[in-house]
């Protein structure tokens, strides 16, 4: 017990309280978008909240379980966390149940589990422990193995597909490479080749119909952000429709419950894509900005973390939780604000969703971890 | 190992972070610096971020609320009840009164070839029309606008069969008089608008506010049961109170439909106006229309012709040279003239109506006669500019300003092309145009002592609650010629009415006063063989109170005298109306003069003119019952003996009053005075048993029952009170 004393003398308190401010401010606001839509709730307009609370806690059980590990535990059984991670993507290829097109879901009894959520855990713990291990990161082939080590589960999950998290996956990818001392230069190349590729290749089909890997209707989701007006009945519609939810908040909002769009249906999704809109129409430009400044809080203690690291490997871990809360915090909020283009990705602790909120603990519980651990005299 | 460059970098790097120098930090220098540029880098995305927002929510944020509220809410118009038009003393002319409509939300209509079909059979209406609605692109669609309450209840017991389809109660336009003064009210469309008459004229006042329902509604259109409503209430129209008097404008209605039937005239009119205010009392019109179903009229009938059309006066004008030349002091009702059957105005013989002339007679006299050739001499001696002078100043030319639409200015020549030929046509009524209001207008202003009164039909509005918005007050325009004139006038015309052409007019204890008119219709730029027969005057002649005008425009009878054909309807409604008004009967001049002078009634030949003539020449007026061209029945019987003057009603073959089994069919009494009834009753071989005093309310047996000759008739009258 003496080790858990000298734990909680080292732990992130402000790194919790953000986190435990978000949360309770999710829990409220999903209960907000949820409770007048029985086809949602089943009747009980506590059912989301309720959710929501229950997977908090589990996943609050399970930073506590955490912390007694040292995060250089998971060094060690570095091979063995990536392939259980490519054994559940490919169980859930098998055996998943199929949901809205896409085999993304284990069923365990009332529980949902979704592998691609816990990829990004097991992914950035393998990551850090495989870009740590390596000499050098300066040369252009440095990088293959680590996109190796993504591209693997990558692929896996656009197979089920969830493009959403493979998105998140490369974004973690190209944070933690950043931060172990990749070159920006070549980065930069690889993202420009990329986007070259992509446009080259769109163009192609479009005018030689060279088959192209994604359906028109997911291209026009993707665009569609650029003119809604244009998309109004198609894809265009839930940007219109959250900006319009956005902007009707004005300065103080609507207040709590009073958000209309979402209760009446205009604003699809709106518990789970699309809750920032809520929360915009409810709390307005002040809550948005409280808003984002938690967030913006939350990420400057994880780099903080990743800065006073004490070695790389804690540092990248650092940089992996960072770079998810941050690319999911991004593209959630400029997706409903008209920047973004539509994809899946739920916002951070807020979006109702059992194994997001779950993973997002967790990731807070490696912060908690590497912080609690950084000073090497300590062991 | 790190140069000065690399130590400030680590610095600032720290600041950055946040990291105090003292801590520790064992993770890379790259890991560490990157760490700091990437807080920086995104701080600067999350103020993009927050840029975005602030245009968003502080910018358009108003724009986007509004486009919420535009998404959510569904205004539905509330009409607001359109204000009622009443007569004088309160009774409803036009009402607005709800009724029940079908209205659909085509969105929440699951099964719409189930619902048309039950619709269908619920409203007799052809399944496919419906179908055809249910399939409309919009929130409300009326199915049917007007169904009955039997209807409406069996759409109510099948909702739940009919999802989307709802009754709903609609504000709709009612006549409750159905066709009375129709021509005043004029007509209010579907939506309920005034689309003519007072009920356009006045729209803006009797239109009223429309309040909003404002619902919201879901993104599938569907209505939110629980969902905020604002209800904004719709401000009612106020009411239009109107100088009209129903019952004076029933009893005006009734004698012309009988004027009409007897004439086969192509259009008739009675007016009838309070000369003491201007207040229009009765306007009656024919033909008519019905407003609630005017489509089923022509066009044509809905003409209020009482002032929009303009005709030739004829000897009805007299009237006003007669005021010009005494006022003018040109003549007396002594002084005599000589009418050898013309008079020569420069090169041309104007000649008098009756043939050989009227020879030596007083004015008075050449009043009664309506002799053209003295008339004509007397605006001769009287001047362009004098005579104009008067006519101006009794109206003519120049619109009334009644408070009514389509006003015609009728037509007085030019001063400058006026030659003695002319100026001595006018003296007698021709050569000038007027319209029948401007003509009852100037003859009030000599049954007023002269001073001439602008005729109006509201007098009051008020407000939805009741209370008085407007009440308008008698205007008088100017003083045309002095009271002593004006009263010299009316003792001429009452003579008119005693021993004149007006004859036909007269009315047992009532000093009655006017004048007679036959016009000739030109047409083509000549005078044809039609006529407009006409009488107008007032009663009582020495404190007039009703000023009335009676119109035939081309009576298809053989006599097409004003005096025999306008005066009859004249004394009709003007005795029924003094009765109503509770104006006591008292001895007329003239008739205390010829006290005894009784005429027996002379037993009629079977042919109408025959009689007519027989009558005539007896002193005795008519009134036809029926139609036709066979006399076959009369009363008074003949060898009665009766004042000079009364009516005898001639029974045509067109209505017979007996069947051949000796039954007669009991006639509709209601508004008529006890002589009145009993006079038809006895003319039909039944008794009178009368309870109350004057005018009739309720009888028994009902009109129409068919009864033995020698039965008696109860019949109930009540006075009538103006309150």
């Amino acid at each position: 017990m003496r080790v858990d004393r000298r734990l909680l003398k080292n732990l992130d308190w402000a790194l919790i309280a953000i986190t435990l401010i978000l949360i309770a401010t999710g829990v409220v606001i999903v209960y907000s978008a949820t409770r007048a839509n029985p086809a949602l709730t089943g009747g009980n307009p506590f059912a989301y909240a309720r959710k929501q609370i229950i997977a908090a806690i589990i996943g609050i059980a399970m930073v506590i379980g955490l912390m007694t590990f040292d995060y250089h535990l998971s060094e060690r059984g570095y091979y063995a966390l990536y392939f259980l991670n490519l054994l559940l993507l490919i169980a859930v290829l098998l055996f998943g149940k199929e949901v809205n097109g896409a085999k993304s879901w284990f069923h365990i009894g009332p529980l949902g589990i979704q592998p691609s959520e816990f990829a990004k855990i097991f992914l950035i713990l393998t990551l850090a422990r495989h870009l740590s291990q390596k000499d050098s990161l300066s040369s252009f082939f440095d990088l293959i193995s680590a996109f190796v080590h993504i591209g693997v589960p990558l692929l896996l999950i656009l197979l089920q597909p969830d493009l959403g998290t493979a998105m998140v996956l490369v974004a973690i990818l190209f944070g933690m490479l950043y931060l172990a001392g990749a070159r920006p230069k070549h980065l930069g190349v690889i993202v420009l080749s990329v986007v070259a590729i992509v446009v080259v290749w769109a163009l192609l089909s479009a005018f030689f119909g060279v088959p192209f890997p994604l359906k028109s209707y997911q291209i026009a989701r993707l665009t569609a952000f650029v003119n809604p007006q244009k998309y109004y009945d198609g894809a265009g519609y839930n940007v219109i429709q959250s900006m319009t939810a956005v902007g009707s908040g004005r300065f103080l909002g609507k207040g709590l419950f009073n958000s209309t769009q979402g209760r009446l249906g205009f604003l699809p999704e709106h518990h789970t894509d699309f809750i920032f809109a809520i929360f915009g129409e409810e709390f307005g430009f002040l809550g948005c900005f409280l808003l984002l400044l938690g967030y913006l809080l939350l990420i400057w203690r994880g780099l903080k973390i990743a800065y006073q690291a004490k070695d790389l490997y804690g540092s990248l871990i650092a940089g992996g939780v960072v770079s998810m809360f941050l690319f999911h915090v991004l593209v959630n909020v400029g997706m409903n604000i008209g920047i973004m283009p539509i994809t899946g990705i739920p916002l951070p602790f807020i979006s109702a969703g059992g194994s997001s909120m779950m993973v997002n603990l967790v990731g807070v519980g490696l912060l908690l971890n590497v912080w609690s651990r950084r000073l090497k005299i300590m062991f | 190992m790190f140069g000065i460059y690399e130590k400030r970098r680590s610095i600032t790097c720290r600041i950055l972070i946040g990291v105090g120098v003292n801590s520790v930090a064992q993770t890379s220098i790259t890991a560490r610096r990157r760490a700091a540029v990437l807080l920086l880098g995104l701080t600067a995305v999350f103020l993009l971020l927050g840029l975005r927002l602030f245009y968003l929510q502080i910018i358009a944020g108003n724009r986007f609320q509004q486009e919420a509220l535009d998404q959510r809410y569904r205004r539905i118009a509330v009409d607001p009840k359109r204000g009622a038009i009443l007569d004088r003393n309160g009774r409803k002319l036009a009402i607005s009164v709800h009724s029940d409509g079908v209205i659909c939300n085509p969105r929440e209509v699951t099964d719409p070839d189930a619902v048309a079909q039950l619709l269908g059979s619920i409203l007799q209406t052809e399944t496919a029309a419906i179908r055809k609605l249910l399939d409309k692109q919009a929130m409300y669609v009326w199915i049917k606008r007007r169904i009955t309450p039997e209807q409406a209840d069996q759409i109510r017991q099948n909702l739940s069969r009919l999802p989307g389809i709802s009754v709903t109660v609609r504000s709709e336009r009612s006549y409750p008089k159905e066709m009375l003064a129709a021509h005043l009210l004029g007509i209010a469309g579907i939506d309920n608008q005034g689309l003519e008459g007072l009920e356009k004229y006045y729209d803006e006042i009797l239109r009223g506010t429309p309040g909003s329902d404002m619902a919201e509604f879901d993104t599938s259109g569907l209505h939110i049961p629980g969902g905020e409503k604002t209800y904004t209430p719709p401000i009612d129209g106020s009411n239009i109170v109107l100088t009209i008097d129903e019952f004076l404008q029933a009893m005006s209605e009734r004698e012309l439909d009988k004027a009409m039937q007897d004439t086969s005239s192509r259009r008739g009119l009675i007016l009838m106006m309070d000369p003491r205010t201007g207040e229009i009392l009765a306007s009656a019109l024919r033909p008519a229309f019905d407003p609630t179903n005017y489509n089923d009229f022509p066009s044509e009938n809905r003409r209020n012709f009482m002032l929009t059309d303009q005709y030739e006066p004829g000897s009805t004008f007299k009237v006003f040279t007669t005021a010009a030349a005494i006022e003018e002091g040109a003549v007396t009702p002594e002084t005599t003239f000589f009418d050898p059957g013309f008079i020569r105005v420069e090169d041309r013989n104007i000649h008098c109506w009756k043939a050989g002339g009227h020879g030596s007679q007083t004015f008075t006299e050449a009043v009664e006669n309506s002799c053209n050739p003295v008339f004509a001499s007397l605006s001769l001696k009287l001047g362009v500019d004098s005579f104009y002078r008067y006519l101006e100043a009794f109206g003519f030319g120049k619109t009334t300003g009644i408070d009514f639409p389509g006003e015609a200015r009728g037509q007085l020549m030019n001063k400058k092309y006026v030659g003695p030929v002319e100026l001595a046509n006018i003296g007698f009524g021709q050569g000038i145009s007027v319209t029948p209001l401007q003509m009852l207008t100037a003859v009030c202003a000599i049954a007023n002592d002269g001073l001439l009164m602008q005729p109006y039909l509201i007098k009051e509005i008020h407000n939805p609650d009741g209370t008085v918005h407007t009440k308008n007050e008698p205007k008088a325009v100017r003083q045309v010629i002095s009271e002593k004139t004006a009263a010299t006038v009316r003792t001429l015309l009452e003579s008119v009415v005693v021993n004149g052409s007006g004859n036909r007019a007269y009315l047992e204890g009532y000093r009655v006063a006017g004048k007679t008119g036959t016009a000739q219709k030109p047409k083509g730029g000549r005078y044809g063989e039609e006529r407009i027969a006409s009488f107008v005057g007032f009663a009582p002649a020495d404190d007039p109170c009703i000023a009335m005008i009676v119109i035939l425009d081309e009576p298809q009878t053989p006599i097409k005298y004003g005096g025999v054909l306008a005066g009859p309807v004249f004394g009709a409604v003007m005795h029924d109306a003094l009765r109503y008004l509770q104006v006591l009967p008292r001895t007329a001049i003239g008739q205390s003069d010829t006290p005894g002078k009784n005429v027996t009634v002379p037993k009629l030949p079977g042919n109408l003119g025959d009689a007519q003539a027989a009558l005539a020449k007896s002193g005795l007026s008519w009134r036809l019952i029926g139609s036709g061209g066979i006399v076959t029945d009369q009363f008074p019987k003949s060898g009665a003996a009766v004042k000079p003057g009364t009516q005898v009603l001639l029974y045509f073959s067109g209505r017979e009053k007996m069947d051949g089994k000796g039954f007669v069919e009991v006639p509709d009494f209601s508004g008529l005075g006890v002589s009145e009834v009993n006079a038809r009753l006895k003319a039909l071989g039944l008794v009178l048993s009368a309870t109350g005093g004057g005018t009739a309310h309720a009888q028994h047996p009902a009109a129409g029952t068919r009864l033995p000759i020698g039965a008696r008739v109860q019949v109930s009258f009540r006075p009538q009170i103006n309150d």
